[in-house]
């Protein structure tokens, strides 16, 4: 096994921007030129299903947001797909440019998430791969 | 596009289904078939007479309606498979409903059915990102929804618990059911926590099972008091903006529709059927979770947002309330089998409105509703009248 397999790996690519210089990571979205409408993620083919044109933009997406509703998975889900952590926090995020999107919520502890409260982008790894790599995804989290 | 309306009657002439259980030992076509055979018998028809079948199956594979169809008779009639999630009982009786009203054929089976996975359902309609990313777990979906809806209505964890503790007194008089023994608040309240706020006995149980209808046009009903007319059967798939967790949708937070999916399928049918909210006596709600029973009753009109929990407080949706809802016992009772569901509750309402529900039989069905949501996303509304 080289040393590169050992680099993490990301869940899904073209989801997020890496840290660049004090901004952190940010996600990417699509947005709407024409109708405002925005999306994530990221929309490739730039086809706004909302007005219904090839209006759409990859904008960064605001790294803080409120938390809508959270809930703790304590049954792992079906299939074989997933190999994070059960329980885990699972929650919808709403960001100031008016798109709701769900995330896990990072948190030490699962009993003390407030609904309603500010949360930040972090990313995280979920799991650890057959070759032994972090796999890291996009997570928001409680703001101290 | 044509009007329903300017369309001939369609009639259901006969219903069959097998009792909802474990079928450990039997092919989902096996009882599949059981449910065909059932239908013809209740309307006093042969296959024969039969001019197409629409087979509505989640997790059955390639071609199931056929294995199931090939056990009853091959008489060279199209046979098609209808894969909707949740709805796909509701879409194939649609499907035949169409057929006869459009004049196409004038006999058409519809026979939903289903083989259930163990354990919490998978849905491969999901892409690889959101199924590694734990996305796909319907319990925590309906949670999150749940949530929002708690925070919006007020609506507490003993309102949800009150609602299988109805749909399970329900299901006690009905032989069908997979569970036949009520359940107390303090059982619904004390039971394992699957994902916040929902607890193991808010959600339905698995069941395999299948269910059929003969549908037809009023001059082939062999008896014409006991044909049920098909008054409306809707289909929407999905609404701009309106989200559905279970299908990997949120809501847009810029456009929000004027009208949600379920109130657009419910207004649908109201118009195509002539019939309002206040005219219908009996509806077979969408239980897959509890709540979704009590937001269901308001998309559907019954009632405005947020008052669906005091109703049923008020006994409104009891057995011998103004307005029964689930009267088999619900998914809740049933459990989900995914492609039948959709047409157990037709053949709960067929069994009501011709008064031949014994125990559970409620006074004065006269037009009733059944309602199925879910993955897709899907809702569909059948109007029934008698």
């Amino acid at each position: 096994m080289s040393d590169d397999s050992k680099q993490p790996a990301c869940l899904v690519e073209g989801f997020w921007s890496q840290a660049v210089g004090e901004g952190g990571p940010r996600l990417l979205g699509s947005r709407c030129t024409s109708c405002g409408e925005v999306y994530f993620p990221p929309k490739p083919k730039g086809w706004c299903v909302h007005c219904q044109q090839y209006t759409l933009e990859t904008v960064p997406l605001s790294a803080a947001g409120k938390l809508a509703a959270v809930t703790v998975v304590r049954q792992a889900p079906a299939g074989g797909f997933y190999h994070g952590p059960v329980p885990y926090a699972y929650g919808m995020v709403d960001l100031p440019e008016g798109v709701r999107l769900i995330s896990q919520i990072a948190s030490g502890n699962l009993d003390d998430i407030e609904v309603g409260g500010p949360v930040e982008l972090v990313i995280r790894p979920l799991y650890t791969d057959q070759e032994g790599r972090e796999v890291t995804t996009f997570m928001f989290q409680s703001k101290a | 596009m044509k009007n329903p309306q300017e369309m001939r009657d369609v009639y259901i002439a006969g219903i069959g289904l097998t009792k909802w259980g474990f079928y450990e030992d039997q092919a989902c076509y096996d009882f599949g078939s059981e449910a065909i055979f059932a239908a013809l018998k209740d309307a006093e028809m042969s296959w024969r007479e039969v001019n197409a079948a629409f087979c509505g199956s989640v997790y059955q594979g390639t071609g199931s309606g056929h294995q199931a169809v090939k056990e009853v008779g091959l008489t060279g009639v199209p046979v098609v498979n209808v894969e909707n999630a949740c709805s796909s009982g509701g879409s194939a009786l649609r499907l035949a409903y169409l057929m006869v009203a459009s004049e196409v054929y004038d006999v058409v089976v519809a026979l939903g059915m289903e083989k259930m996975p163990r354990g919490p359902i998978p849905s491969t309609a999901f892409r690889p990102w959101e199924l590694a990313s734990g996305f796909n777990i319907q319990v925590g979906n309906y949670a999150l929804e749940t949530v929002e809806y708690m925070e919006k209505t007020g609506v507490t964890e003993e309102d949800l618990a009150r609602v299988t503790v109805k749909n399970r007194k329900n299901g006690a008089l009905n032989p069908n059911a997979r569970f036949q023994k009520p359940v107390t608040m303090e059982e619904v309240l004390g039971s394992r926590m699957v994902a916040e706020p929902l607890r193991l006995l808010h959600c339905c149980p698995l069941a395999d099972g299948s269910a059929a209808a003969v549908l037809c046009s009023r001059d082939k009903l062999r008896s014409k008091a006991r044909g049920v007319k098909v008054a409306a059967s809707v289909l929407v798939s999905g609404v701009y903006g309106d989200g559905m967790l279970p299908s990997g949708m949120v809501d847009s937070l810029l456009h929000k529709p004027e009208v949600g999916m379920a109130e657009l399928s419910a207004r649908q049918a109201y118009e195509i059927s002539g019939y309002g909210p206040e005219d219908i006596n009996i509806v077979q709600g969408y239980d897959t979770t509890v709540p979704s029973e009590l937001w269901g009753m308001e998309k559907l009109g019954f009632c405005r947002p947020g008052e669906a929990a005091g109703l049923l407080k008020d006994g409104k949706f009891d057995l011998d309330g103004d307005l029964p809802v689930n009267t088999d016992g619900g998914l809740m009772s049933r459990g989900h089998p995914l492609g039948a569901t959709g047409l157990g509750q037709i053949c709960e309402l067929v069994t009501q409105l011709r008064g031949e529900a014994g125990k559970r039989q409620v006074k004065k069905a006269r037009v009733g509703l059944s309602h199925a949501m879910g993955a897709g996303p899907n809702s569909s509304v059948t109007i029934l009248t008698y």
